[in-house]
């Protein structure tokens, strides 16, 4: 494994997220690598509020490093050692570092934010860690935000929807998202540091800030910007803001660049008719989609066909695609 | 009891003095705000002859030094609830006594340190080497903590079982919780005659954070060790307001140090309109604040008489908040200081500009008849003003004013308390409309003759 972090992310309840992390977990060398495991802190989920389930404990290997919450800590099925109290507060308590001292089972509920969950990574980096695995949160991406984690693995399934073509079109849709190319090297130098605004790089290669104060607002003028080469948005990016770009015709050539996928807010209709135009959108930042996998049972008994799913799901996005269930069982 | 809390958000600029100092630990802040005001010299002269110490320390060693003990104090967490417990008896959980390992193994590598350059009991640090064996029976000296193998051999062998057969585990682990639970009542057993100084321990290394941050803090912004003044009189040389010069300095202009001296007889300050008089009651003021509660002093030289209460009496914007009139707000907070007056106590009293918002006659007859009500009481009383008063008893300071179009903050002392006419020279070179000055003065002209 070449990433110092993974993150898994589900795209819907019941795609499998937490049978991927226990396949990867397993599978992890613990022997040769110092690994550690937090989940960003879905804050009180213990309990699944649409089925009324117990939220699956992890089970975690000797040696293994975690974070969790003190109220989780308490509850652990383990032997282990203490080795951080953090100060920040979560409202399951404060979060707790520890190394597995025998195997056994946790309830894992980590930072509650993605910069309080980046700052622990970057404490356990420090402290010698080679690999964090982040169990992120359902259908929210920012624990996968390559601003976070260096890598990702995405769960989907018949949960996320249960007609076939829909299925494997909305998950191509997100994949084409989190493997948009990267910007050129000057052009991140030029727009990292800017957190906010909407913002344009002229064929000169200045860098101007446009009026409006994110994609979201309704008055947004293009005036002015027929040299347009890259216009950038810091923030979200939504259907409008994407409409107006994709009909205004002195931005036919420029190339469009937000932070990373996770600032994408876009329906698949919306993108496709931009690409159609001619349109480009690129990241300053990319995390490196592993693998993807599925789930074809959904949690109202609707069952797809594995074969067919994982072999349509993996021609549309040109990655190796996983039921992890039926692989264990054979 | 005063705290420093309560007093933080005066508009004498505490706040800014706090922001600037550089603490290591959110415990240790919490205790400065607690920490409460000194009243008695011998406390005073104790605190800072702690300070000093931390000074000498900051001058002499290297900052990686500095920033080695600063990264240990990083850690110093609030652990007030688990030493509580302990001095209740509770059996503590594991996380608890990972948290008083912590503290203890903190606060001996906190006292190494310090000992190496010459600190050892400048601030006293209870030894807890007992507290540390307790809980690292393997002698690791390191801050991690379960409840290690050696505390029960029949523990050992259930997780080595554990180990060999995970199938069995949930119910292994049931037996072993047992086993856990009665090591942690013999932990907490020996550890709870130890509660107080572990106590201690936390408290000396807030104490040690505060004073670091202090001694960091005169170093950069230039403050003075003060001496306590015996004859009740206050005398500041170069006094500066921290705050005010910092925002000045950001425009590139730079502050004009005062002198300053105000004993038991009541002291009248006058002068022109931006002289800086509200600046020097803030200073004032500030400065006895800092004094009380030891820090560095924002002066060249500073002696300064103790007090039991401080009041500083400013027309604040506060009032509109709980709805009375400024002039309300302002006539109940002098109040309240004629009313600490009539106490055996030693006060000082700094009022802005009083009764500044009312009509000059009853004006006047209420600033003169407070100057005639508080003298002679046990108080320092420092008051500005614009109106032309009987100063009485009072001693009479003035802003030099405006000199050659520039401004000298200055105070001289003068005879009586004749208020200076410069209110319309000073606005012209504000460049206000010409035709409202000239009318004014037109007026002041005619109403002469």
């Amino acid at each position: 494994m070449r990433y110092d972090s993974l993150s898994i992310v589900g795209l819907e309840k019941n795609t499998g997220k937490t049978e991927c992390l226990k396949y990867v977990l397993d599978r992890l060398p613990v022997q040769s690598k110092r690994i550690a495991v937090t989940s960003i802190g879905i804050d009180g989920e213990t309990i699944d509020q649409v089925t009324r389930t117990q939220k699956p404990e992890i089970v975690l290997r000797e040696g293994m490093y975690f974070g969790t919450s003190e109220m989780h800590y308490r509850q652990r099925r383990l032997v282990s050692e203490l080795i951080d109290v953090s100060d920040e507060n979560t409202s399951l308590g404060r979060v707790v570092t520890a190394r597995a001292l025998t195997g056994g089972k946790i309830l894992l509920s980590g930072p509650s934010s993605a910069s309080s969950l980046k700052r622990w990574m970057d404490e356990m980096h420090r402290s010698g860690i080679e690999l964090v695995v982040i169990d992120g949160a359902l259908s929210r991406m920012s624990s996968a935000s390559p601003a976070v984690s260096q890598s990702m693995i995405l769960a989907t399934g018949a949960a996320y929807s249960a007609n076939m073509n829909t299925l494997v079109s909305k998950t191509a849709h997100i994949v084409e998202l989190v493997n948009l190319d990267l910007t050129s090297d000057e052009n991140i130098k030029k727009l990292m540091p800017l957190d906010k605004g909407v913002w344009f790089i002229d064929k000169q290669g200045c860098l101007n800030g446009l009026d409006a104060v994110t994609s979201l607002s309704r008055d947004i003028h293009f005036e002015g910007m027929e040299d347009c080469e890259n216009l950038y948005v810091a923030g979200a990016l939504v259907d409008g803001f994407l409409e107006k770009v994709r009909k205004n015709k002195s931005l036919k050539q420029a190339e469009l660049v937000v932070r990373d996928f996770t600032k994408v807010f876009v329906t698949p209709q919306q993108f496709r008719l931009f690409l159609k135009g001619g349109g480009r959108l690129h990241v300053l930042q990319r995390s490196k989609l592993l693998a993807v996998t599925v789930n074809p049972t959904s949690p109202s008994g609707y069952v797809l066909d594995s074969d067919t799913l994982c072999g349509r799901l993996s021609e549309a996005i040109g990655l190796p695609v996983y039921d992890l269930l039926k692989n264990n069982q054979q | 009891m005063v705290q420093l809390k309560n007093v933080i958000e005066s508009p004498c600029g505490l706040r800014f003095m706090l922001d600037e100092l550089e603490l290591q630990s959110g415990f240790a802040r919490r205790w400065l705000l607690d920490s409460p005001m000194m009243t008695r010299a011998e406390e005073i002269d104790a605190c800072y002859s702690v300070l000093r110490r931390f000074v000498e320390f900051v001058d002499q060693v290297d900052n990686t030094y500095i920033n080695t003990l600063c990264h240990k104090l990083c850690g110093l967490k609030d652990i007030r609830t688990t030493i509580k417990n302990l001095k209740q008896g509770a059996v503590l959980d594991d996380i608890e006594l990972f948290e008083v390992k912590h503290l203890a193994i903190l606060a001996a590598d906190v006292a190494r340190l310090l000992g190496q350059h010459g600190m050892d009991g400048v601030v006293e640090i209870p030894v807890l080497d007992e507290v540390i064996t307790i809980l690292d029976p393997d002698g690791m000296k390191i801050a991690t903590f379960y409840i290690y193998d050696s505390y029960c051999d029949q523990l050992r062998d259930l997780r080595v079982q554990m180990r060999q057969h995970p199938e069995q585990q949930d119910e292994l682990l049931l037996q072993a919780s047992e086993l856990e639970e009665d090591v942690r009542k013999d932990l907490s057993r020996q550890l709870h005659p130890f509660a107080t100084a572990i106590e201690q321990a936390q408290l000396a290394l807030a104490r040690i954070d505060v004073n670091l941050a202090k001694a960091m803090q005169m170093r950069q912004l230039g403050l003075a060790f003060p001496v306590v003044s015996q004859d009740g009189t206050s005398r500041y040389a170069a006094m500066f307001h921290p705050q005010v010069k910092a925002a000045l300095a950001a425009q590139g202009k730079e502050f004009q140090p005062v002198d300053m001296e105000f004993g038991q007889q009541p002291t009248l300050i006058t002068g022109a309109n931006m002289g800086g008089k509200t600046v020097v009651l803030k200073t004032l003021t500030l400065c006895q604040w800092l004094f009380q509660f030891g820090f560095g002093i924002p002066a060249a030289t500073a002696q300064i008489a103790v007090r039991d209460e401080i009041y500083f009496c400013i027309g604040d914007e506060q009032s509109v908040e709980k709805g009375l009139s400024s002039f309300a707000a302002e006539m109940k907070n002098i109040d309240a200081v004629i009313k600490a007056s009539r106490e055996n106590k030693k006060l000082l009293a700094l009022i802005d500009e009083p009764a500044r918002t009312t009509n000059p006659t009853e004006g006047s007859a209420l600033v003169t008849a407070l100057l005639r009500v508080l003298a002679g009481k046990d108080m320092s009383l420092v008051m500005t003003t614009h109106y032309d008063i009987e100063p009485g008893q009072a001693r009479c300071l003035r802003v030099r004013g405006l000199e050659n179009g520039t401004m000298d903050y200055r105070l001289v002392e003068v005879q009586d308390g004749e208020v200076p006419h410069e209110a319309l020279n000073i606005a012209q070179s504000l460049g206000i409309d010409s035709e409202w000055i000239n009318t004014a003065r037109a007026l002041l002209e005619s109403s002469s003759q």
